[in-house]
């Protein structure tokens, strides 16, 4: 039976080709969205999965709790790890880890540098790999390779980028900075992707010279605490220890914030927004649900079409139903008949949409720059995935459809006498109206986020990025005394018109803050951004005084400049009520000369906060450099010529302020993106599905077309009727969907403090863009409908 | 008023012409009632359809009101149906969507006839032909009978010159049949509208002025009336 209902299928499918046609086209490209938004997803939650003990394994973190905000670090101070050791009876296993940044170098045999480059360097406790047991050893084991000094562990990745093959970097020795030699003790394996932290040269803890640190206040988000719970024990379980270790440990030193530690379970890592991690790869969840609802949709649109050209095209097979049914066909063998098509249509959609999804990956993985490898069958999963989305489509687009059918009443079927538009609101128009609601709010949504990447680009910061690069500077003694000869140099080379030494841009999520004492008294409220800089820094990045002057040049801080925002937090109304006010702020005590003008100092997702910028010689790391648009690119090529003529150990390291202001975006631009893809998909998905309808329509209504005809009717007013029901329902779709547009667009736009403000135009244009869409495509159809011979349509019935 | 030269029509098949109609020659002055008779398949609709202007003669000219109309272009042949000429058919072929005011109401609209000119017009055709009370029933409810009379109001609304029939009693039984033949005689003895229609039935044909005998495409006979 399930056979000959197949082969049956199979003809009815190669007779409607057209209308067939439409349904696995819709239904492949909505597949292969629905698939293409599963891989990624499973790709994120797949984050630091499969340890054997993920249940137990948790990460330290710290909180603060100010007056008038919270504060959280990933990291914890130095000496957590070694206390939690010995007191919280709970942990089986506590491994810090630290990520830093260094230089390595390789030599060759006869001890000629021949390999130079920055990585991140993870200094790690043995005990770290007691609780990531998973993680395997090709050569050595923790205990081994990790308790001495001034030795290394590198992943074969890193072994075959240094020596060239995993069994020759046993042995060997490689430098970080300029002088710590390390002996490479042991090989792990590589880590995924998928992992909050790709380990690749790794560094036994006794080696970090901040070992000894015991300053609680301290706290840097890099320097991590993993633990391992005792088997059986829930983090619940120990709370109450962790609780009374915070209790013994902060309010000694008294530190303010109400500094507190936490556990955060292993697999919330990377979707944290409040805490970092050392792939710098988390992702909101919203955002993951926000995609899954986005491929539901483009799912849910694509059976629509199904199911509206299907019940659209029954009447047609009523002959059929109606025969079968005289002939002592159960309902119920109907219904599976016409689910077998359904199945039939779904299967072949899923092969194509196999192919689509492998076309669209390269885009996609070009998307996330290369950082993101994706492929179809990596994981069994996804078989499951399709399984399921085929049997979903099969039963949501079918079901309808073959309950529809086979209710016919066999008399009135055979001769063909079935009409589906029994007046009132009739289940196709509503799903029309459905589909077309989603289309509108994916155009409106679509068109909000692109004005609002635009107004990010267009909005005045405050200052003037354009055409500064940063660029990186040693910070060793010896090169802090070339520093005045580096910068005679630089601005000697033409094109470049000024030069400041600093710590970074005036955008930056560099944050170094701290608390601090106003004019004696010490505040509560909130933290102190302190920027360090020359006073350079206010012309390279055109920065405006409204009050007093920038301090005086100087080596050391001898006083500071406070932006507005500070005055306002302070509550300082005349800004020359400051001038001469002292701050102490992270050990320096300095009278305030100016106040600048606001600028934002963070992304525009982020208020601005309350700043002083100082100077200080001993705390710059980068120099801003000026230059004439027009002369960039030579001048950069002098300007690395002479910084390396400057320092010769060093390794270059360049970038504009522009882009990296940019890069801040990078979520949002890649969610915009996608919103353009899905966007665009959606709407032709549901335009194939409205050209299928009108297709149809046009068909049923040939004979009054004819008549119409002979009555006087001209063309364009046959076209005006025929797309009259089609407009209205496009038109109702717009309204249904602007208030839930409105919903999701302002809940976006409330993850930036700075944002355009929703006015009306974008719903406007997309109700302009999906009715001039509709009207093109029915039009086409009507048309060809209307012009079509009159006389076919009158002979006899 | 219908002037047929040399009319011509066939269709090519693989290179093999059927033909439909041959020929055929003959003219139809202002008030006539002509009854096109003939077996099945000797071309009687493609006569009609060519002088409704629902089909292209393959050659010959075809002049209507003294204009040569052989081939028009939409806009006039649409001016001159919402003017000139009326259609009836044996399915009555009324829009099923529409109620019976609707249906004759719908050539007025494409006149663009005024709202309370087109009431008066409407409420004299349902006066005239007993069908007041059906003015809000749907074709479906009505008999045949009554369809059709549905059907000749709305030829008839648009105040044609012509009307152009094609087996109007086609699908009525005879007593049905008889009412609608002895409409049309009065209209055209009445109103003077000029009638063609395509008939099967000797006794239909009877009620007319003329009897244009088709075979195999050819007029074999041009027979006048006798009342």
């Amino acid at each position: 039976m399930f056979k000959l209902n197949l082969k049956i299928a199979w003809r009815n499918l190669w007779k409607n080709k057209g209308y067939t046609f439409i349904n696995v086209l819709g239904l492949s490209i909505g597949m292969a969205s629905c698939i293409l938004i599963f891989i990624f997803i499973r790709y994120q939650m797949s984050f630091d999965e499969g340890f054997k003990n993920e249940n137990r394994i948790f990460r330290v973190v710290t909180n603060w709790k100010y007056n008038s905000y919270e504060d959280f670090s990933a990291g914890v101070p130095i000496p957590f790890s070694a206390a939690a050791r010995n007191e919280i009876a709970g942990f089986e296993k506590v491994g810090t880890i630290l990520k830093r940044g260094g230089v390595i170098s390789v030599k060759d045999a006869a001890g000629k540098e021949k390999l130079k480059s920055r990585e991140a360097v993870y200094y790690t406790q043995p005990d770290f790999f007691d609780v990531f047991s998973d993680i395997k050893w090709i050569y050595s084991a923790p205990e081994l390779a990790l308790s001495k000094p001034n030795s290394a562990v590198l992943s074969e990745k890193y072994a075959i980028k240094f020596f060239g093959s995993v069994k020759s970097a046993i042995g060997k020795t490689i430098t970080v900075g300029d002088k710590t030699n390390l002996l490479v003790a042991g090989i792990i394996e590589d880590q995924p992707q998928n992992s909050s932290f790709p380990l690749g040269v790794i560094i036994s803890y006794e080696t970090y010279a901040g070992r000894f640190n015991e300053n609680w206040d301290s706290v840097n988000s890099s320097t991590s605490s993993y633990v391992l719970l005792k088997d059986g024990l829930t983090a619940k379980d120990v709370q109450a220890s962790l609780t009374r270790f915070n209790q013994k440990y902060y309010p000694i030193q008294k530190i303010t914030g109400n500094q507190t530690n936490k556990l955060q379970p292993l697999r919330d890592i990377h979707f944290s927004e409040k805490y970092d991690n050392f792939a710098d790869s988390s992702i909101n969840k919203s955002e993951l649900y926000g995609l899954a609802v986005i491929g539901l949709f483009l799912i849910i649109t694509a059976c629509i079409n199904f199911i509206n050209l299907t019940t659209a095209q029954s009447v047609n097979r009523s002959k059929e139903v109606g025969v079968r049914k005289v002939m002592g066909s159960k309902r119920k063998q109907l219904v599976s008949q016409f689910l077998t098509e359904t199945f039939a249509v779904s299967l072949v959609a899923l092969l194509i949409a196999c192919v689509i999804t492998e076309l669209a990956i390269p885009p996609m993985q070009n998307l996330f720059k290369g950082r993101i490898e994706f492929s179809l069958f990596a994981h069994p999963v996804i078989f499951i995935f399709m399984a399921i989305l085929v049997a979903f489509v099969s039963f949501l687009a079918g079901f309808y459809p073959a309950i529809i059918i086979s209710k016919f009443n066999p008399a009135l079927a055979i001769k063909n006498k079935i009409s589906l538009n029994n007046g009132g609101l009739s289940l196709r128009k509503i799903l029309v109206v459905v589909q077309f609601s989603i289309t509108v709010i994916l155009i409106i949504g679509t068109l909000v986020i692109i004005r609002q990447m635009q107004y990010v680009q267009e909005k005045s910061l405050g200052f003037n990025p354009n055409a500064v690069a940063m660029v990186g500077i040693p910070t060793d003694s010896l090169s802090k005394i070339k520093y005045n000869t580096f910068k005679e140099r630089i601005l000697r080379i033409p094109g470049v018109k000024e030069m400041s030494f600093c710590q970074s841009a005036p955008l930056s999520s560099n944050i170094n803050s701290s608390d601090f004492t106003y004019n004696g008294i010490k505040n509560e409220d909130f933290e102190l951004r302190n920027m360090r800089a020359d006073e350079n820094f206010f012309k390279v990045f055109d920065l405006k005084l409204i009050a007093g002057k920038i301090f005086r040049k100087s080596d050391t801080a001898n006083a500071c400049v406070v932006n507005e925002t500070f005055l306002k937090k302070m509550h300082i109304l005349n800004p020359q009520d400051a001038i001469g006010k002292v701050i102490r702020a992270s050990g320096n005590t300095v009278p305030i000369s100016g106040v600048v003008k606001d600028f934002n100092d963070q992304s525009l997702k982020e208020r601005i906060s309350g700043l002083a910028i100082f100077p200080g010689n001993d705390q710059y790391w980068n120099v801003a450099i000026k230059m004439d648009a027009e002369k960039l690119v030579s001048s950069m090529k002098e300007i690395e010529a002479v910084w390396k003529e400057s320092f010769p150990n060093g390794i270059f390291d360049s970038g504009f302020v522009n882009e990296s202001i940019n890069s801040y975006y990078e979520s949002e631009q890649i969610m915009g993106t996608l919103f353009k893809v899905f966007a665009g998909v959606i709407i032709f998905i549901s335009f194939i599905g409205l050209f299928g309808l009108i297709s149809f329509v046009a068909t049923q209504r040939t004979k009054e077309v004819a008549i119409r005809k002979v009555l006087g009717a001209s063309t364009i007013e046959l076209v005006k009727m025929l797309n009259g029901s089609f407009l209205i329902m496009v038109f109702i779709a717009n309204l249904a969907a602007w208030p839930l547009a409105y919903l999701f667009v302002s809940k976006w736009l409330s993850g930036f403090v700075y944002r355009v403000d929703i006015s009306v135009w974008p719903f406007a244009l997309a109700m302009v863009i999906s009715m001039a869409i509709t009207l093109i495509t029915v039009s086409i159809r009507s048309y060809k409908a209307a012009v079509a011979n009159t006389i076919n349509a009158l002979k006899y019935e | 008023m219908i002037q047929l030269t040399n009319i011509e029509k066939y269709y090519a098949n693989k290179g093999v012409k059927n033909y439909v109609l041959r020929l055929v020659t003959t003219t139809i002055k202002q008030g006539e009632f002509v009854s096109i008779m003939g077996p099945s398949g000797a071309g009687k609709s493609t006569l009609l359809n060519i002088i409704g202007m629902l089909e292209e003669p393959t050659y010959g000219t075809y002049e209507f009101l003294g204009e040569d109309v052989t081939s028009l272009n939409e806009r006039k042949r649409i001016e001159l149906y919402r003017n000139h000429i009326g259609f009836v058919f044996q399915a009555y072929h009324l829009i099923d969507e529409m109620t019976v005011y609707e249906n004759i109401e719908a050539p007025l609209l494409y006149k663009k006839i005024g709202s309370s000119e087109r009431a008066s017009r409407i409420a004299d055709l349902l006066d005239r032909f007993n069908i007041v009370a059906k003015k809000d029933l749907f074709p479906n409810q009505l008999s045949g009978g009554q369809q059709q009379l549905v059907g000749i109001a709305r030829a008839l609304a648009a105040q044609p010159s012509i009307i152009l029939a094609d087996e109007p009693t086609g699908n009525l039984q005879s007593a049905q049949a008889e009412e609608i033949m002895t409409l049309f005689k009065k209209l055209n003895q009445e109103d003077g509208i000029t009638i063609i229609q395509v008939t099967h039935s000797e006794k239909n044909a009877q009620y007319g002025n003329r009897i244009l005998h088709i075979a195999d495409g050819v007029v074999k006979e041009d027979l006048a009336v006798l009342s």
